[in-house]
């Protein structure tokens, strides 16, 4: 078949640029949602995520250009943790509710990033063009940011602690029956504020990489729901750190297809997938969903 | 002992105030500005004249609509976080309604219109509503993920579908206009019936009336009718109710179903008040900013309707604060946030606070009557306190 064999280099060529585009895109979601799993298991919601990121993309904007990208990331990361730190104190500590807290956090974050970007660039909408890392060479793949290969090791370390260290087991407990892990002598407050604020790193971690990596520069609202993607992302993968990574690159994959011109299906559709596939999900249409037994409630020692 | 225990729970939202205020002015003070200056110039720039008293309430009536719409359903246990979706589609079923129905009266066309908005609103409640009741889908997550799927497929129908085409080749995506005989009149024959003169720029629309009514309305359904007491009583213990022979998910269903049609009604005044037609830059957020609404309202219409002062207060005072004291009006986004987290935490607090203070009395009383009768504490170490969202 002669014209089999002429159409396969550039479909060759159109889908190892698709993979590239993939990864490139996923990885904001990819992060936030496998770090969502450490809040989740330990029992607390956190729709905060969205605006943890996009204080960390603001942060690693502005920490980027005046000390360099890796300061940018760093900063970024640590911001996400800081308005984590707001969130798990006010949904552990004083038993907010945890959907309200995150509805707060997210409204607190918009304005916080306004004006610190009027204050740190003299315009609340952009920043100056932040310099990323020095891209690594991929065979096949081209340039890709150093931040890729690390995204996807996190998966695995996520995996680890979760699963193979005391840490994880406690944390899960704390989300699963937070009465039994503390008659065994767990700390479920701490607990719990670790893991909304490990959670809260990633997703700063995620907007440093939408900033110094993916952009280059920091714009209003650039976060555009990736944080409640991830959430669905989690969902979807049930919550598992792997399932979580999986569902991103799925999803991601969508949006990369949208961008790549001549698709059939508006993109307005595509954009839509994650959030109709996660309830499709949620309705048990696809497949079971387990979350936490203890998930959105607070824990009470009894000394009201 | 009852009086003294009510002040003290009225005492919760100013303090609360209070304390945001004192973030609000160290965020102040970190822009450059002057707080107590940037209080004085939104005094003066909201309340001078009653132009810009009017402006203030032209801003409340969405925000009064968002709140009664987050606050119905809180009061049955439910988290409606998806009326943000829910006033954009519900935009979408009015405007068809107002463009499609050209040539009705308008004493028909109007309330038409304004229904098609209420059931473009309750339709997008009923799907977490089914999802809920059927399927046990948490209404937040569902919520969500429905808010941007309504964003989506807006622009779809907005850019692609119901384009005008007199407008194509343009750089504005929007939908025909909307027939005058669906609009909402403005309000100024009324205020010039009491003598007051509203200059023609004030967007005040008879809508503003109607969220109020609706606001009492609201408090009827759900203190003063079997069905609001149902929705209350499933709302604060649904294992009691149902115990009760109060059949939960088909109340649930209902309140979902409410909240959506209120919902649906507050982008009208934008939709036919003032802008005419929908594009793609329709006002977004009240959704998000009904939430705070409901409860700095403690989730109560009239609380609700002060709240929605409140917040109108701070966003028109906003732009004054910019044009006027130089300082960036997103001082006043950062309230929004600032005002939940002080209320949530000073209402967690003193409620605990309240209930250690009840409970000395009783048992103070207890022990005055019953002289070492031998009372256990009526809570056992380590109770699971197991309430959900929107408890």
């Amino acid at each position: 078949m002669p014209a089999h064999d002429a159409a396969s280099p550039a479909l060759l060529v159109g889908l190892v640029a698709l993979v590239a585009a993939t990864l490139r895109l996923s990885l904001p979601v990819l992060i936030t949602g496998v770090g969502a799993t450490f809040t989740e298991l330990g029992g607390v919601v956190n729709i905060g995520l969205e605006g943890m990121m996009l204080f960390g993309a603001f942060c690693a904007a502005w920490a980027g250009i005046t000390a360099g990208p890796v300061a940018g990331i760093v900063a970024g990361a640590l911001a996400g943790a800081a308005l984590a730190v707001v969130h798990a104190v006010a949904a552990v500590r004083f038993r907010v509710d945890h959907i309200v807290s995150g509805v707060a956090i997210n409204l607190l974050a918009t304005g916080l990033v306004r004006i610190g970007s009027y204050r740190a660039f003299g315009t609340a909408t952009t920043s100056p063009r932040v310099e990323g890392l020095p891209a690594l060479p991929v065979p096949y793949l081209g340039d890709i940011s150093p931040l890729v290969p690390v995204g996807f090791l996190l998966i695995l370390v996520v995996w680890y602690v979760q699963q193979r260290t005391p840490f994880g087991l406690r944390l899960r407990a704390c989300g699963e029956n937070p009465l039994a892990a503390d008659t065994l002598g767990v700390n479920v407050e701490a607990m719990r504020m670790t893991g909304v604020i490990l959670s809260g790193l990633f997703a700063g971690l995620a907007g440093s990489y939408l900033v110094v990596e993916l952009n280059h520069v920091y714009v209003e609202g650039m976060t555009q729901g990736r944080g409640f993607v991830a959430l669905a992302a989690m969902i979807f993968g049930n919550w598992t750190p792997v399932g979580a990574a999986l569902a991103s690159l799925l999803f991601g994959a969508a949006e990369a297809l949208s961008i790549q011109a001549n698709v059939a299906i508006p993109y307005q559709f595509l954009e839509m997938l994650p959030y109709v596939v996660t309830l499709l999900v949620l309705a048990g249409v696809m497949r079971r969903s387990t979350p936490p037994a203890a998930v959105g409630t607070h824990y009470t020692r009894g000394e009201e | 002992m009852r009086w003294t225990r009510g002040l003290l729970y009225a005492a919760v939202p100013v303090v609360a105030l209070v304390l945001a205020g004192l973030i609000g002015a160290v965020v102040v003070r970190t822009t450059g500005g002057h707080p107590l200056e940037v209080l004085q110039v939104m005094l003066t720039y909201n309340l001078s004249s009653p132009d810009s008293i009017a402006g203030v309430l032209s801003r409340m009536t969405p925000l009064i609509l968002s709140g009664l719409a987050v606050a119905l359903s809180f009061r049955a246990g439910l988290f409606n976080i998806g009326v943000e979706g829910q006033y954009l589609i519900a935009a979408f079923t009015a405007s068809l309604a107002g463009i499609y129905l050209a040539g009705l009266p308008a004493a028909l066309h109007l309330p038409l219109t304004v229904l098609a908005g209420m059931a473009g609103g309750a339709l997008w409640a009923w799907l977490p509503a089914e999802l809920k009741v059927r399927r046990g889908v948490h209404e937040v997550i569902s919520t969500i993920m429905l808010n941007f799927i309504a964003t989506s497929l807006l622009l779809w129908l907005i850019g692609d579908v119901f384009r005008d085409p007199t407008q194509a080749g343009t750089t504005r995506v929007r939908m025909p206009e909307i027939a005058a005989s669906a609009r909402i009149p403005r309000i100024h024959g009324l205020a010039e019936l009491l003598g007051i003169h509203l200059r023609p720029s004030v967007a005040l629309d008879w809508f503003f009336l109607v969220a109020l009514a609706l606001a009492a309305v609201v408090y009827l359904v759900l203190w003063r009718t079997p069905f609001g007491f149902e929705l209350r009583a499933v709302g604060l213990n649904p294992e009691a109710a149902r115990a009760a022979g109060i059949p939960v998910p088909a109340v649930q269903r209902k309140a979902l179903l409410l909240s959506g049609a209120l919902a649906g009604l507050v982008g009208m005044s934008d939709l036919l008040g003032y802008f005419g037609y929908l594009d793609i830059d329709f006002p977004r957020g009240y959704g998000f900013t009904g939430i705070a609404v409901a409860l700095l309202g403690a989730n109560h219409p009239a609380g609700v309707v002060l709240a929605s002062f409140l917040f109108a207060f701070l966003q028109r005072g906003g732009l004054g604060v910019q044009a006027l004291a130089d300082v960036p009006r997103e001082v006043i986004t950062v309230m929004e946030g600032v005002i939940i987290l002080t209320m949530l935490i000073t209402s967690a607090v003193a409620g605990r606070w309240l209930r250690r203070w009840e409970r000395a009395h009783i048992l103070a009383g207890q022990s005055a009557g019953t002289a070492g009768g031998g009372r256990t504490r009526p809570d056992a170490p380590g109770r699971e306190e197991g309430h959900h969202a929107g408890a």
